[in-house]
């Protein structure tokens, strides 16, 4: 099947476009990341929580050392 | 402002749910009460409505679901949640592009390519607008709407939430297009609201351009059912050079050569044909029905 050249210029720019504008939000996060300097793909490691660990006798030995 | 956002998170879960179906019926219930259907609902056309609202959903959806729940674990099973990181209003702006777009060019297709109107002419054999044939569609052409499977594999990927904020808004989008209440028309007559109207009717689907797609002619000046395509996002067809954009209505819709197909015909052609003798959907009907004044279909370009 033989397509006329302004059809095929046509199709060509329609497809081009269209990658262009499928592509387009995702650049522009980046884009936007880069200038903030965001890396949210990073897992950020779980923090320790502060726990004081209370080491009575109890905790332990069942206060039955004593 | 946790209950806030607790509050909105609940309103748009509940809406993409069983909301959409209400919002259906509400705005139909109101249609109805108009009067906007009186005359232009015969039996034929209410048994497609109806076999179309229940039999559609009842195999699509577990369809649908089939493959976000078997089908892409089964396939892919590490990429699950992979860009789960994605910040809510990108993957906004990620689902909205990749989802309408696609949809733009799947819907321009089966205007365009003559072998697939026939999948998409059920849509539009209606003579009126209105809740009622807003979800009128054949079954193949559903099962194969590309842009869902796309979606579901973004949703995935991660994408769950920006997912359900973007179906929400063009549900609400599309049906309010299809809807036989003209809610943009306020902001066409009144001249303060102008820059409103040049805005909206350029960026989502209205009423107005929307309907012009459903015309019957495109002899007045009104009707479109050569472009018009875009579903949430009007912007594709300014894009790509299919809009033309109107202010007002056509006086006709639907098909000016259908006769009234059977329901299953329109339902599940090509598996079953419609005994309309000439008909596209008939057994030895033509692919595209060529009328005597002028190239009816396939409908665009």
């Amino acid at each position: 099947m033989k397509i006329d050249p302004a059809t095929k210029k046509q199709k060509t720019r329609n497809i081009a476009l269209s990658l262009f504008i499928y592509v387009l939000p995702i650049a522009l996060m980046f884009i936007t990341f880069s200038i903030n300097g965001q890396r949210p793909w990073i897992k950020k490691p779980i923090k320790k929580e502060n726990i004081k660990l209370i080491t009575n006798k109890s905790n332990f030995t069942n206060g039955s050392n004593d | 402002m946790g209950a806030t956002i607790e509050f909105i998170r609940k309103i748009i879960e509940n809406l993409n749910g069983y909301g959409f179906p209400v919002l259906l019926l509400f705005i139909g219930v109101l249609e109805f009460s108009f009067g906007l259907y009186k005359g232009k609902w015969p039996k034929n056309e209410r048994w497609v409505d109806i076999a179309c609202f229940i039999v559609v959903p009842l195999i699509v959806r577990p369809a649908f679901g089939l493959f976000g729940l078997k089908v892409l674990p089964a396939l892919f099973p590490a990429y699950k949640n992979l860009f789960g990181w994605v910040p809510v209003l990108w993957g906004v702006a990620i689902i909205a592009v990749a989802d309408d777009l696609t949809q733009y060019w799947y819907h321009r297709l089966h205007h365009q390519i003559p072998w697939l109107w026939r999948f998409h002419r059920t849509h539009h054999s209606a003579s009126y607008m209105g809740m009622a044939m807003a979800n009128r569609q054949n079954l193949i052409y559903t099962i194969f709407f590309s842009q869902v499977y796309l979606t579901i594999a973004l949703v995935y990927l991660g994408l769950g939430v920006p997912a359900i904020i973007v179906g929400v808004i063009k549900g609400a989008i599309t049906t309010l297009a299809h809807s036989s209440i003209p809610w943009d028309k306020p902001f066409y007559k009144y001249k303060v609201l102008h820059p409103i109207a040049w805005v909206l009717e350029r960026t989502i689907s209205t009423p107005a351009t929307h309907h012009a797609h459903h015309a019957s002619s495109t002899d007045d000046g009104i009707g479109y059912y050569k472009g018009n395509f875009g579903n949430m996002f009007f912007l594709w067809d300014i894009i790509f050079g299919t809009a033309l954009i109107t202010r007002q209505y056509p006086k006709a819709y639907g098909i000016s050569h259908y006769r009234g197909d059977q329901w299953y015909a329109q339902l599940l052609w090509p598996i079953f044909k419609s005994k309309v003798e000439g008909s596209e959907l008939a057994a030895a009907g033509p692919m595209v029905r060529i009328e005597r004044r002028q190239r009816t279909k396939p409908r665009a370009g």
